[in-house]
């Protein structure tokens, strides 16, 4: 591989790897809080993808669209997927896993309603939307930006790496400088003091579905700008960023970014060398590598309890 | 750190869940039959994906076959009626042994249409073999189908050595094009095309490079990398539209401009739809030939046309044929019609259809190998003719 392919190389897994860190904050905030394995945020992420796809094909973007009308539908497929997301994670909680926190059931309980959910859902969206997949609307043209160190750089590419990273720059701070953050953290390290100490436990359990739906839809709409739109489309990248969550250490935030960029890079490099059949064989390699010297993930975990 | 027991158990429970989900959802509508007929009720059934990702392939086969059995109750030539059975497998190997099973579990199915997709062929042949159920796929293009002695499978469309062999014929006769690139999609279809095209190619005397894109890949950024970085003049996609979709406009992105080639599995206009422009100058070939640009089947384009409200799709009309075959095999067997004697009427007859005449060699394999050429033009999915004339040989 010459410096040249690695460059253009490792763009590609930097778009993938961006969104798979997105992904993954929805999986490692809920699990900071309730130690459960949301599985069913795969379907949020697709409910991402189907919110921007519908929204924007009511508002038909116009063939030959100008820089701020471009900007305008993204902006919109973005809010459109984010809020079905949000409202899909919201929903989730609220239906699937709160009265089972109020009726104190096990934890291997949530783990088969979190499945549960997630069939329920893709399978809701076959039934509604069919099962062929759609391609969303075309809101731009998608040339060449920039080279980056040779590679070129497409919008598509350009707009899915900087709505990663200010998202994420966003969760992080929302994390670790605001109230709901400290609510997150305090719930995160005991329940039972945090509630002592005034912290509303179902407010800021529903408010971290919440932030992780929302991030969860705008990764689903990107996606979907990258791919297409289908039913099942959340369980490879679902199961990815999930691996992400772990590699990074499973309920660090930080640690979940830093997972996704490893996994998609790794991926890319894989596909490069060894070709598409090994795809995922390299980055659960280096999953298994990795947990093998630190059981806890890159960063380490940063849940308080032990579960 | 993750509770040890929690995952423990985690594990055994979605890899069952997972198997469960693969066992769902069966949208069988069967609407056929009704109306005129009377006397003995036989049935007949189609395995194909009515649900999953390749959907659109196999409602394009249903609908022919339930087109030609309402005629054929409503035209009131037969003392029999026939009612229509389907039976979902999805597309996948997966699901093809249920599928399968449900159709030969009912004594009065007298013969399958399908498998459609030669991977769930595979598994379902033998079985329908077992219970002498006769099986006439009219899509299954996998050439080895046929050579591995099933014993009531027959196939009623040229396999994929008559694609590849077409698609290498196509691209040996067009200029400046001195390298290919194949890329199939790691299933028995994509393979088999793929290395048949390869074989015709390497004879021809065009180099040829291999690479493979498993089917549930999601992301086609670095297979259309691979393909740029090839230096080919061609490419030929040996995978179906779910995937060419994707895998065309990440071409188009990476700056791919050499001609490409796919076969009658991304002959469909959902393949359109999901590149868009992306899909403009592809080539596709078929076995199949477009009903509703050839005369001989103007007809029934009109009919399918007015009963689904949508023109007939790719081996719409084949189905039809080899739907309309299998009824008239059993009028002429009258009452002595049954599992046994239909399968060997079908076999060893020939039926002049509106697409073709159907006429099986010792094997199962049909015994015509025309191959015809479409492209994709502006928002259609043009006719372009036979390959044989297209490049005068």
């Amino acid at each position: 591989m010459s410096l040249q392919d690695f460059w253009d190389v490792f763009v590609l897994g930097v778009v993938l790897g961006s969104l798979y860190a997105v992904i993954a904050i929805g999986y490692t905030l809920v699990y900071g809080v309730l130690q459960l394995l949301n599985f069913a945020h795969s379907e949020v992420f697709m409910s991402g993808g189907f919110g921007g796809l519908i929204v924007l094909t009511v508002v038909v973007p116009a063939a030959d669209p100008s820089g701020i009308q471009s900007a305008g539908y993204v902006l919109l497929g973005m809010l459109a997927g984010a809020a079905l997301g949000g409202g899909v994670a919201y929903g989730l909680e609220r239906v699937a896993y709160r009265p089972l926190r109020r009726r104190g059931a096990p934890r291997l309980v949530f783990l088969i309603t979190a499945i549960g959910a997630s069939f329920f859902i893709y399978n809701l969206a076959g039934k509604i939307f069919g099962r062929n997949a759609s391609r969303m609307p075309s809101m731009y043209e998608n040339k060449t930006l920039f080279t980056l160190f040779g590679a070129p750089i497409n919008v598509t590419q350009a707009l899915v790496v900087v709505s990663a990273v200010l998202m994420l720059i966003l969760v992080d701070f929302v994390v670790n400088r605001t109230k709901l953050g400290s609510g997150i953290r305090a719930v995160a390290q005991d329940p039972e003091v945090a509630s002592l100490m005034g912290v509303n436990i179902d407010k800021v359990v529903s408010r971290t579905f919440v932030l992780g739906g929302l991030m969860g839809g705008v990764a689903g709409f990107l996606y979907g700008t990258t791919t297409q739109v289908w039913y099942t489309m959340g369980f490879l990248p679902g199961i990815t960023a999930f691996a992400a969550a772990v590699l990074g250490g499973i309920g660090n935030v930080r640690g979940a970014m830093l997972g996704g960029m490893v996994l998609g890079v790794v991926e890319a490099m894989t596909v490069e060398i060894w070709g598409d059949a090994w795809r995922y064989v390299g980055a659960f390699a280096v999953l298994v590598a990795v947990l093998m010297f630190r059981p806890t993930g890159i960063l380490g975990e940063r849940v308080a309890r032990t579960a | 750190m993750l509770n040890r027991s929690i995952v423990k158990l985690a594990i055994p429970v979605a890899i069952g869940a997972l198997a469960l989900t693969a066992c769902g959802s069966d949208d069988g509508d069967s609407n056929g039959g009704g109306g005129g007929g009377g006397g003995t009720t036989y049935k007949i059934a189609y395995q194909g994906p009515l649900s999953g990702d390749n959907v659109a392939l196999g409602e394009n086969m249903q609908n022919g076959i339930q087109l030609a059995i309402n005629e054929a109750n409503e035209s009131g030539d037969y003392d029999f009626t026939v009612e229509y059975v389907a039976t979902d497998d999805r597309g996948v190997e997966g699901q093809a042994t249920a599928a399968a099973q449900l159709v030969i579990d009912d004594e009065d199915v007298i013969a399958a249409i399908g498998p459609a997709f030669s991977g769930p062929a595979e598994v379902a042949a033998p079985l329908y073999g077992e219970a002498g159920v006769l099986a006439v796929s009219s899509s299954a293009t996998n050439p080895t189908l046929t050579e591995q002695g099933f014993p009531t499978f027959l196939r009623a469309v040229p396999n994929d050595f008559a694609q590849g062999a077409g698609m290498a014929q196509f691209l040996a006769a067009q200029d400046g094009v001195e390298k290919v690139i194949l890329v199939d999609n790691v299933t028995p279809y994509g393979e088999g095309l793929a290395e048949v095209a390869e074989a015709s190619l390497t004879e021809l005397g065009l180099e040829v490079e291999r690479s493979s894109v498993p089917v549930d890949t999601p992301d086609y950024s670095g297979a259309a990398r691979t393909v740029v970085q090839s230096g080919a003049d061609a490419l030929v996609y040996a995978g179906y539209y779910q995937t060419a979709g994707p895998f065309a406009a990440s071409l188009k992105d990476a700056g791919f401009d050499g001609i490409a080639v796919s076969g009658d599995g991304t002959n469909d206009m959902q393949f359109l739809s999901l590149a868009g422009a992306a899909s403009e100058g592809w080539y596709l070939t078929c076995p199949c030939t477009d009903a509703t640009a050839d005369e001989a089947t103007a007809d029934f384009a009109e009919r399918y046309q007015s009963a689904f409200n949508q023109p007939p799709g790719t081996y719409s009309a084949e189905s039809y044929d080899v739907a309309q075959m299998i009824i008239s095999a059993i009028a002429e067997l009258g009452a002595e019609a049954n599992r046994d004697s239909l399968y060997e009427a079908v076999a060893t007859g020939s039926y002049e259809g509106l697409t073709k005449t159907f006429s099986f060699d010792e094997n199962g394999e049909f015994t015509n190998d025309a191959i015809f050429m479409y492209q994709v033009q502006g928002d259609d999915i043009a006719y372009l003719g036979p390959i044989e004339e297209l490049t005068g040989g």
